[in-house]
């Protein structure tokens, strides 16, 4: 408070009137954001492991019954559905991650040389990130019907969003279509932040450009590609609106178009049991959750230098 | 390669690899840009089709007619779709852009006892899937009579943990001397906040909100969940595309026109703002 506050005054008098109003406004500044992130986060996150122990229909827990312990667990655990649906999305993931990453790579790689109109290749390999996941999969789904442009080129006929053998394969390259753009913004920034002093010492050495980039700056993006693999993958996971839309919400034919979200949706607004639903939800998050610590203790922890 | 270039002495071995390199580099930016673009100008193509004529390979319309841009406008409800999606995008990336400015502030600078533990629950959030939240979500906005209505929507997305880290990181980046000069005025924490520090934040407030808005926009998952439930004067463009496109299988050229009209807007925003949609989301990812 006093005009000659020092440093060390100042730690010593904690609730000085300056301070608690500082402290004040902190709190009043936070208070909305936190009651949003607590409200429809945190609590969500225990009520929803709450609701997976009960039977709970479209209208709420079922009247006079209590806990039926880990029946929904157990119920969903012997699902064959519920087995295509998580093979389906980690198929999917499996796919689409190292072609997203790369194809984002490799645009950030050419992008990033000095080519005339840079700011208009990177906006033309941007431009399919911006639109909309339902208008992209009605163009995907019309390019690639059975009488559709792909067939025509190929000389086949094959549905290959409504084929059981090649859905998901479609769907990957859909989104990796759709994506990489995204990918190659973050693998820029990275590429920019790299030093030019340590290209200068590989021309120096007279180092080829495959050699340049296989020994100095892939390894120097580690941290872009640890960044990348977690937010995308966590994405990945979640992929629900292209088999939502290719299959009507059903996820055929054949369950071949099941995801882990598309069985929680279907679980609760089309079977109309929560409780499962919940429970399925909770088993996943369980299952992303160890997979990204996986990745941040073996991709992430080599990361500082 | 050495032997190649040894045999033309008068060219540097650096400077043809560099030619080499250079044609290999313009060769993949076309082939990429080709592949990324021949969809989307069939799709403008094929919206200018009659639905016969939308079967065929060819690249020229025969005959050429709006048709399809007509019904859809007309006989399909895209008016008030439209007007839905931008009302709840220009709610949503408002809430956002100011509490996640605010926060952001309070966080960057404000302080308060508490504060490092509400921060890293900040960022928990983040971990917390739409997979777990789905279910309780709606639980609890059934309960609360805001399921098939825009208060629901707005309120499950007042602010997200990324807007309002990404406005403290830029926060952190300002030099204090801003503040202290409005201090010394006498501004309180508030007016500093609003009159100083918001208007220093502008690139990071552009890019938040293009991206907002057309995340808001381009939603479709919690727009089914929340409308989807017959409620279809409340459908956003993308769900009412969707539905558009689960009832009229394979009517080719209305659904072509429908998804460039689901584009449209983002595609006017990106093409005047574009340099907030790749250069603004940086700084808060792999830099950060």
């Amino acid at each position: 408070m006093t005009a000659t506050a020092t440093p060390l005054s100042r730690r010593q008098g904690t609730l000085s009137g300056a301070r608690l109003r500082e402290a004040g406004w902190g709190y009043v500044f936070v208070l909305v954001p936190m009651a949003v992130f607590g409200l429809f986060f945190l609590y969500p996150f225990a009520y929803a492991i709450y609701i997976s122990f009960f039977h709970w229909g479209i209208l709420g827990k079922q009247p006079g019954t209590g806990s039926i312990g880990w029946q929904n667990y157990h119920d969903v655990l012997h699902d064959s559905v519920f087995h295509t649906a998580i093979k389906n999305t980690l198929e999917y993931a499996a796919g689409v991650l190292p072609l997203e990453m790369a194809l984002g790579l490799l645009m950030a790689l050419v992008v990033n040389q000095g080519i005339r109109g840079k700011t208009f290749w990177r906006a033309a390999f941007y431009f399919p990130s911006i639109a909309s996941s339902v208008a992209m999969i009605n163009i995907a789904l019309y390019l690639a019907a059975s009488d559709g442009l792909i067939n025509r080129a190929l000389g086949t006929s094959t549905p290959w969003f409504s084929t059981a053998s090649t859905a998901t394969w479609a769907i990957v390259v859909l989104n990796a279509w759709t994506t990489s753009g995204t990918v190659m913004i973050f693998y820029l920034a990275a590429l920019q932040s790299i030093p030019g002093d340590v290209y200068e010492a590989a021309a120096v050495d007279n180092t080829g450009t495959w050699r340049t980039f296989r020994r100095i700056t892939f390894p120097l993006l580690r941290p872009a590609h640890f960044f990348v693999l977690v937010v995308f993958g966590i994405g990945a996971l979640r992929v629900f609106d292209q088999q939502f839309l290719a299959s009507g919400g059903s996820g055929g034919p054949n369950n071949s178009t099941q995801t882990a979200m598309l069985y929680i949706y279907r679980e609760a607004f089309q079977a109309y049991d929560f409780g499962r639903a919940a429970a399925a939800g909770t088993m996943i998050f369980i299952g992303i959750f160890g997979l990204t610590l996986i990745q941040t203790l073996t991709v992430g922890r080599r990361q500082n230098y | 390669m050495a032997s190649v270039a040894a045999e033309q002495p008068y060219i540097p071995r650096r400077a043809r690899s560099e030619t080499v390199r250079m044609v290999l580099v313009y060769a993949v930016l076309v082939l990429i840009a080709a592949l990324f673009f021949i969809p989307f100008f069939y799709t403008v193509i094929t919206s200018f089709k009659t639905l016969p004529d939308s079967v065929n390979f060819s690249l020229i319309p025969h005959p050429w007619t709006t048709q399809a841009w007509h019904e859809v406008w007309t006989q399909y409800s895209f008016e008030t779709y439209i007007k839905n999606s931008l009302f709840l995008a220009v709610v949503v990336t408002a809430f956002n852009m100011f509490l996640g400015g605010l926060g952001g502030y309070a966080f960057a600078r404000l302080r308060f006892p508490g504060r490092g533990v509400l921060f890293l629950i900040v960022l928990g959030t983040l971990m917390i899937p739409d997979q777990l939240r789905l279910i309780p979500v709606f639980v609890m906005l059934t309960n609360w009579h805001l399921i098939a209505s825009f208060k629901g929507y707005i309120l499950i997305n007042l602010v997200t943990a990324t807007n309002l880290f990404f406005m403290r990181q830029y926060f952190l980046t300002i030099p204090k001397d801003f503040e202290e000069a409005a201090k010394l005025d006498g501004a309180g924490h508030f007016k500093t906040f609003w009159r100083v520090m918001l208007p220093l934040a502008l690139p990071a407030i552009a890019a938040l909100t293009i991206l907002q808005f057309q995340g808001t926009w381009n939603d479709f998952f919690w727009p089914l969940i929340l409308f989807g439930q017959g409620t279809p004067h409340l459908y956003t463009v993308q769900l009412g595309l969707a539905e558009f496109k689960l009832t009229y299988q394979t009517n080719w050229p209305d659904l072509m026109a429908g998804s460039v009209i689901a584009v449209l807007p983002i595609l006017a925003i990106f093409v005047f703002f574009q340099r907030y949609f790749i250069g603004g989301q940086i700084s808060a990812g792999v830099k950060g």
